[in-house]
């Protein structure tokens, strides 16, 4: 037996009188002028600082402001601490398998990340300021509960920002028998990136999955409001999803420098780069969504009524618009995958087409479930015509039964692509490689009838048991595949003969704009479930602890918000091109390549090497 | 003109506006930004697309504890203060439930006194019972109890009051509370907030 209070606390309307179109409007002039309008704070009444409990600035909505300055932070700070990482993953190959090319990408890396910190730090700081002004009341509940883990924010700051010029500047002077320092140095730059995120992680859980905090040192309270219950799920998926974001961020650079490029070696070293980012964001977007499941998972066991709200509710919506946005990233990862098999891969088109065709028929299927949604907004009329609001057959698939499979078979077909490109043109020499290509076969198939047996079977038992026993079943099938055939192809590939040279910068312009479109995807879903956490709070600043009490604290409808979201997109990728431009001008300063340099420049390479093989090592060797 | 159509011609002038940049433009880098538009754009009539709703927020209660007449008034606050300004269920489920860092107190008013239990609230650490059932091994649990007399929660003694007549009604006790222990001048109105939180069936 269990009590529950009744009163549901969030009504949803018609949102036709909240769209607040004027605000949006209103938004391009605010860029223009960009953040000086201090003069027109209107404070709410009171004269005490501290008896001001929010103020605004009229017409464009301190929420508003927040919400733009905020997404250009938190997208610029994924960035920032996503690409250390596979910068110094390539720094490390690069240094054990004696290949420059990996150090030139690793620094090329890095120049991006150099550049665009700065720039995250800037917004970070403006940031800071409109929250001390626009929600005096909050920020200072939340400096009181966490006010130690902002100096020790503060010094990991210092930290980072110290390691990072000596990892950046000291490149070219740490390198023969400095190098071990110079990688140690990479790796102090990752261990302070990731406890700069977690930090602000546990602010912004706190506000989500409050705990009561009892009487203690400063210490001890902040260090239990830290210990919240989405504390480690959040930080789980974020350091994926920057992975994720960086990987695509700088695949999408590629493809637009690829695009622009004027000479062949140009095209070659983007091309390669490109290569490289996609596959950096395929490999952590197959991941990401057990880390998303377990996510929500603690969030439904949290409270309830919070995962209602989120997957149920009146943000029910935003759930398919999720997917599509999902299915257009895993349809765009794998169109480029499928283009490096057919432009840079000669004569292989042929022979992959048939499984690019199914596999391209798997994912449009998934893609359709997964976007069907739970229950239809239907007239009367056409409920009764229905029989409810569930249609007899497209709601079959609407459940998360039919959603959690696709997904899991949308991942296996992706992660079997990459298989694919990798294994594309190459001849297994092994003795053993006919048996292990019939065992990898088969435990394809198994994977991929279990997956949908165990899908299927979730319709006929409990949610809990669903939920707790046949979903992560089903995720660690998937997982298993993964661990066991990237070693095993691994091995295959290491004794293989390449029957056909790579050859990059062959591909044709819509692989640049496939890389662009990765990106955008990845941004638009990362705005998306910013505003699908901060909605499910509905109306608290901190859920169940402190009320939002002013004008905005209603939750704008998806048409709205979605606006935003692509102001806020197209907003990060000018400013992310700009950033690179002009990290770019010191390479033009540095001269053009030269004709003779490109005369020179084989085509084709034959490194079977996992990120996809390179331009030719006398190329890279230059770099 | 609603809003939405509004905004789905803005979207609709976006998407345009790209597909002119792509049929009529020859610089690369702009080309790249119409395509992206276009995306931008399209992604957002289709959001317009589905559904339009917003969630508004249930409107600010406030009471009187002066205009408390019975017992079973005093319980209806304790039940609005228990599940907001008391915090007491982020931690405290009333049935079982997985999820919950503190005991579940279901039927405790029926096992414990009032004045233990408004010493239990207001002096947590004095006599600690780790699960006040007494069955079996006792359970270990995450959270420690804070004083709610105290900041940040911060309950005065009239709230307390009216959680315990709360907990008693909710474990089918007669209400020991009586009406006339809340009327001093201690605090004229609170504020309270509904939510509703766990709701496991």
């Amino acid at each position: 037996m269990t009590y529950q209070i009744s009163k549901n606390p969030m009504t949803t309307i018609p949102a036709g009188r909240l769209l607040c179109l004027p605000s949006l409007l209103k938004w391009g002039a605010f860029l223009a002028l960009f953040l000086f309008p201090a003069f027109a704070l209107a404070q709410d009444g009171a004269t005490a600082a501290q008896a001001v409990g929010y103020r605004d600035i009229p017409g464009l909505g301190s929420r508003n402001i927040i919400w733009v300055i905020a997404q250009q932070h938190l997208l610029l700070a994924g960035f920032v601490l996503g690409v250390p990482l596979f910068a110094w993953v390539c720094e490390i190959v690069g240094w054990r398998t004696k290949e420059a090319r990996y150090d030139k990408l690793a620094k090329e890396f890095t120049k991006l990340l150099t550049s665009a910190y700065a720039t995250t730090a800037l917004f970070g700081g403006i940031l800071l300021f409109l929250l001390i002004a626009f929600y005096p009341k909050l920020m200072a509940y939340l400096t009181d509960v966490f006010f130690p883990s902002f100096l020790v924010y503060s010094m990991l700051f210092l930290l980072e920002t110290a390691t990072l010029y000596l990892y950046w500047y000291g490149w070219d002077a740490m390198q023969g028998n400095k190098k071990g320092f110079h990688i140690f140095l990479g790796l102090m730059l990752n261990v302070f990136a990731f406890f700069i995120m977690v930090i602000p992680n546990a602010w912004a859980t706190f506000q989500a999955s409050p705990v009561v905090i009892a009487e203690g040192t400063a210490l001890e309270r902040a260090w239990a409001a830290t210990w919240n219950p989405t504390w480690w799920p959040v930080n789980i998926h974020r350091f994926i999803a920057n992975i994720v974001l960086g990987g695509f961020i700088c695949g999408a650079y590629a493809g637009v420098r690829y695009l622009l490029a004027v000479s062949r070696e140009e095209r070659e070293h983007y091309d390669w780069m490109g290569y490289v980012g996609n596959f950096i964001g395929v490999f952590g977007m197959l991941p990401l969504p057990f880390a998303g499941y377990w996510l929500m998972r603690e969030i439904y066991q949290y409270n309830q009524q919070m995962g209602i709200t989120l997957m149920g509710g009146f943000l029910a919506w935003l759930f398919i618009l999720q997917a599509m946005l999902i299915g257009v990233l895993f349809l765009g990862a794998n169109y480029y995958f499928w283009l490096g098999i057919s432009h840079r891969i000669p004569g292989s088109e042929q022979s992959y087409k048939k499984p690019i065709l199914a596999m391209l028929v798997v994912l449009m299927v998934c893609l359709g479930v997964w976007m069907t949604p739970h229950s239809l907004v239907a007239s009367l009329e056409e409920a009764r015509k229905m029989g409810g609001t569930h249609h007899p057959l497209l709601g079959v698939f609407g459940v998360m039964s039919a959603k959690m499979t696709v997904s899991n078979l949308m991942i296996l077909v992706t992660f079997m692509s990459f298989i694919m490109y990798w294994r594309a043109g190459k001849q297994e020499t092994a003795g053993w490689a006919k048996v292990a290509k019939a065992i990898m076969g088969a435990m394809l198939v198994i994977a991929g009838v279990a997956v949908i047996v165990l899908g299927v079977w979730g319709y006929f038992v409990p949610a809990i048991v669903r939920i707790n026993y046949f979903s992560v079943a089903q995720v660690l099938i998937v997982l298993f595949i993964m661990v066991t055939f990237t070693p095993l192809t691994g091995l295959l590939m290491k004794s293989a003969k390449t029957t056909t040279e790579m050859v990059w910068g062959q591909m044709p312009i819509r692989a640049g704009y496939s890389l662009v479109l990765n990106a955008v995807m990845v941004i638009l879903l990362m705005s998306l479930m910013g505003y699908a956490r901060s909605s499910s709070r509905v109306h608290w600043h901190i859920y169940g602890v402190m009320r939002d009490t002013s004008e905005y604290a209603y939750s704008p409808a998806l048409g709205y918000a979605a606006a935003f979201m692509s102001l806020n997109t197209f907003v990060f990728c000018l400013l992310v091109a700009f950033i690179f431009w002009v990290a770019s001008m010191g390479d033009k300063g540095k001269g053009q390549p030269k004709p003779e340099a490109e005369a020179k420049v084989p085509v084709g390479d034959m490194t079977p090497a996992m990120a996809g093989g390179s331009p030719s090592s006398s190329y890279s060797q230059k770099g | 003109m609603s809003e939405v159509a509004l905004l789905q011609i803005i979207g609709l002038c976006v998407v345009g506006v790209g597909i002119l940049i792509l049929l009529f433009i020859k610089s690369m880098f702009v080309r790249v930004v119409g395509f992206v538009v276009i995306v931008l754009g399209s992604f957002s009539l289709i959001a317009l697309g589905v559904p339009q709703m917003a969630s508004l927020p249930p409107a600010i209660e406030t009471f009187d504890i002066a205009s408390v007449k019975t017992p079973d008034d005093l319980a209806s606050i304790g039940q609005k203060i228990f599940f907001s300004k008391g915090q007491c269920a982020l931690c405290h489920s009333i049935g079982p439930s997985e999820s919950a860092r503190c005991p579940d107190l279901a039927g405790i008013g029926a096992k414990l006194a009032p004045e233990f239990l408004y010493e239990s609230l207001t002096s947590p650490q004095s006599y600690i019972y780790l699960d006040f059932r007494h069955e079996g091994v006792p359970k270990e649990y995450p959270a420690r109890m804070p004083y709610i007399n105290k900041n940040p929660i911060a309950l005065s003694k009239q709230e307390i009051y009216s959680v315990i007549a709360f907990l008693q009604k909710m474990s089918g006790e007669p209400i020991s509370i009586k009406v006339e222990d809340i009327l001093e001048p201690e605090s004229e109105e609170t504020e309270v907030a509904s939510v509703s939180v766990h709701g496991h069936e």
